[in-house]
């Protein structure tokens, strides 16, 4: 019953597909923003699922318990990776194992001035990835920026939370780039001004 | 050989019984192999289905014959036969159909396929493209128009113009629309089964 | 500090504290580092009174080329003395002499403070000149039968006043035309210069309608073809800005602050492109511990238990 009702409600909020009166066009704000909860919801559920690990000690070396999913020597405890993607350039990909999950972030750039700034602020993050625990030091090819979850993460912190740092990192960072880029561009316009005003 | 850095040899590699070469096919159940054209055929008749506007009768066939034992080709034309389907059901079937699948003899195992479906439907970078081919329904065509709205950012400088990389944008939103009912649907079970499952679509 | 002062105020302050009623003569010996790698000397190597200011260009050839001798002789005239030794240009102010008035002291105080700015007016000066000769010359013709030199205008003077950075200096009857050429040394000062530039490039369209036209491009403009040492390899990573300053900004009685203005230019442009970067990196610091802060939340909270001891003591443990 309760089941349901959500489901319904999930369709008052949003349906792109239903028809829409003609009267009410179609805004880019609604849109991206529709966009959006999908994608963040399904990347939140193909964690939630991808973050079932246990301790698993490495069955090359003995006494070594490492993340097998970058190891990679034992093929069996590697699962099929997941892909969530909303478009070309925003995507995550899932690598899941046995006693780890690598999570890599594409984000998304339009321009030079967000792929500088996103280029900037992962490596930024990158560079505090010792205060971060669940951030790797670099990103897995094709992507900006990759976390590497093991069970000793999952263990001694809260599974959901660690779900809830990743979303809340993908919907931030985006505002962040936009935001810096706005600023950017307000700085230079009034910068541009001011030089070019006592000549006038 | 004298090139040849012998500390980057990965020796587990070359030792039969190291775990780094452990026989994956023992894991994996045996599939009877299909051929391509075998599956083209399926896909013709479910078209077929389609074309009689029996939606729901194509996606259930669609999805009860992956084609497990088929090379990466006919994955490739399966795939492509159900991410038609999906887009041509309408945002407010999805939940219903969804359900019905499910209380259907067998259903988990079909939403799972759904489900894998869903997933590499989404790892494919052109994806895009093979939607807009294949894509005839009108439910795409008011939000189209719309995203082309949004592209340009000018700020006035050749910056590199990849908000055409809004491309496929569309077609990833319809397959996150139907990943979400599943989940309500289906539960993460089934996302984790995507996962372990060692037969592949 | 949104923009730049022209004077240098290291050398106006010291002077004006050894200018003041009652200052008790010092010595002084300082070397002060301005802008494009320009740097003055302020000694008394005579005596207490006797301060002497010189200044390094390193372009200092090229500016007397342009007549800058006679711009400081006109402005310092009685306070030259022979340039001291590693140094292009010496004034000498004497304490003992001063003139009396305060007003006629600020206004030297000043003048000594603007030593690299008048240096560096030669050139302009020089093609201000020229584009008022050529105006009157080209006011005698039409504009179909004007002789091509009046047309073109004269020659481009150019002042490499920096490592790799230069300005070039054209006159023509209608305009001065001012490049200056700049090295973008990463890719974030490129991109952030290319943002700073096209507002430049459109402030005139949307505020400012009597600013200079200001233009840039990667690749060296038409004006600066067949000048020697121009890289052209078109990189990117060097920009040449357009100022094109029409005849409403060389009247004689604006063309003092255009020059001084004008100069700092490039100076301007890269300290806005280093502050933007700075408060940028600030934002992501802060962004940075939000985060962490997120992150944080995900630790289960340390809780402190109490215990007891088989004799029934408790203690705690902090988990």
């Amino acid at each position: 019953m309760r089941k349901r009702r959500s489901i319904s409600q999930a369709y008052a909020r949003q349906d792109p597909c239903v028809d829409t009166p003609a009267s009410v066009p179609h805004h880019e704000a609604p849109l991206s923003s529709q966009s959006l909860r999908p994608y963040l919801q399904c990347v939140r559920s193909s964690l939630t699922a991808a973050l079932s690990l246990s301790n698993f000690a490495s069955q090359a070396s003995e006494r070594h318990n490492v993340p097998e999913i970058e190891a990679a020597s034992s093929p069996e405890v590697l699962l099929n990776p997941l892909t969530v993607s909303r478009n070309e350039n925003e995507k995550v990909y899932i690598e899941p194992s046995i006693n780890s999950v690598r999570i890599s972030i594409k984000i998304k750039q339009a321009d030079e001035i967000e792929h500088i700034l996103v280029h900037k602020f992962t490596r930024f993050l990158t560079q505090r990835a010792e205060a971060f625990f669940i951030l790797r030091r670099k990103p897995v090819k094709g992507y900006d920026i990759s976390f590497l979850i093991t069970n000793f993460h999952t263990e001694e912190m809260l599974k959901h939370k660690l779900v809830d740092f990743i979303i809340q990192f993908m919907e931030e960072v985006d505002k962040e780039i936009s935001e810096m880029k706005l600023f950017l561009n307000a700085r230079a316009r009034f910068v541009a001004e001011s030089f070019l005003t006592p000549f006038d | 050989m004298a090139n040849v850095n012998w500390r980057t040899i990965n020796i587990d590699a070359l030792d039969p019984d190291s775990p780094a070469n452990f026989d994956l096919s023992s894991l994996t159940p045996s599939v009877t192999p299909v051929s391509t054209a075998d599956v083209q055929s399926t896909a013709g008749q479910i078209r077929q289905l389609l074309r009689g506007g029996d939606n729901e009768g194509a996606l259930q066939g669609a999805l009860e014959n992956p084609p497990y034992g088929g090379d990466d080709k006919g994955k490739e034309v399966h795939l492509a036969t159900v991410i038609e389907i999906l887009q041509s059901i309408r945002q407010a079937d999805m939940s219903p159909i969804l359900s019905r699948l499910y209380s259907a003899p067998g259903g988990t195992e079909v939403l799972d396929v759904l489900m894998k479906y869903i997933y590499k439907g989404m790892a494919q970078s052109n994806a895009a493209n093979a939607a807009n081919t294949a894509n005839s329904s009108r439910m795409l065509t008011p939000q189209h128009t719309s995203t082309r709205m949004l592209t340009p950012q000018t700020t006035g400088f050749s910056q590199i113009s990849s908000r055409g990389g809004e491309g496929g944008g569309q077609a990833m939103s319809v397959l996150l629309s139907w990943h979400e009912k599943l989940v309500e649907i289906a539960g993460p079970g089934s996302i984790v089964r995507v996962m372990a499952d060692r037969r592949t679509v | 500090m949104l923009l730049l002062d022209y004077q240098n105020v290291l050398i106006e302050s010291l002077l004006r504290d050894r200018f003041a009623e009652g200052a008790s003569p010092v010595s002084i010996d300082q070397v002060v580092s301005d802008f494009d790698g320009v740097t003055f000397h302020i000694s008394t190597p005579e005596g207490k009174t006797k301060i002497v200011v010189s200044i390094n260009v390193k372009c200092f050839a090229e500016l007397v080329q342009y007549g800058a001798q006679a711009i400081l002789e006109r402005e310092y005239g009685p306070y030259i003395v022979a340039p001291e030794q590693g140094y292009d240009f010496s004034v000498q102010v004497d304490l003992e002499s001063l003139p009396e008035d305060q007003e006629a002291k600020d206004d030297l105080v000043r003048r000594i403070s603007l030593l690299k700015r008048n240096a560096m007016a030669a050139p302009f000066e020089n093609a201000f000149d020229e584009f008022k000769q050529l105006q009157e010359e080209a006011s005698k013709y039409t504009s179909e039968s004007a002789p091509q030199g009046v047309k073109e205008g004269g020659e481009t003077r150019a002042i490499h006043y920096r490592d790799e950075e230069a300005i070039y200096i054209k006159a023509s009857h209608d305009r001065v035309t001012v490049i200056f050429s700049t090295v973008f040394r990463e890719e974030t000062d490129r991109i952030f210069g290319k943002v700073f530039l096209q507002e430049f490039v459109d402030a005139r369209r949307r505020a400012i309608q009597n600013a200079p036209q200001v233009l840039f491009r990667n690749d060296p403009p038409l004006e600066l073809e067949g000048i020697p040492g121009i890289n052209n390899s078109g990189s990117g990573e060097i920009g040449y800005i357009t100022f094109v300053l029409f005849p409403r900004h060389l009247t004689d009685q604006r063309r003092a602050d255009v020059i001084s203005h004008i100069q700092t230019f490039r100076d301007y442009f890269h300290y806005h492109i280093k502050a933007s970067k700075a408060f940028i990196h600030t934002r992501m610091r802060k962004r940075t511990a939000d985060f962490l802060q997120v992150l944080r939340r995900a630790r289960p909270e340390a809780e402190e238990k109490e215990r007891k001891t088989a004799t029934g003591r408790t203690f705690k443990v902090a988990s």
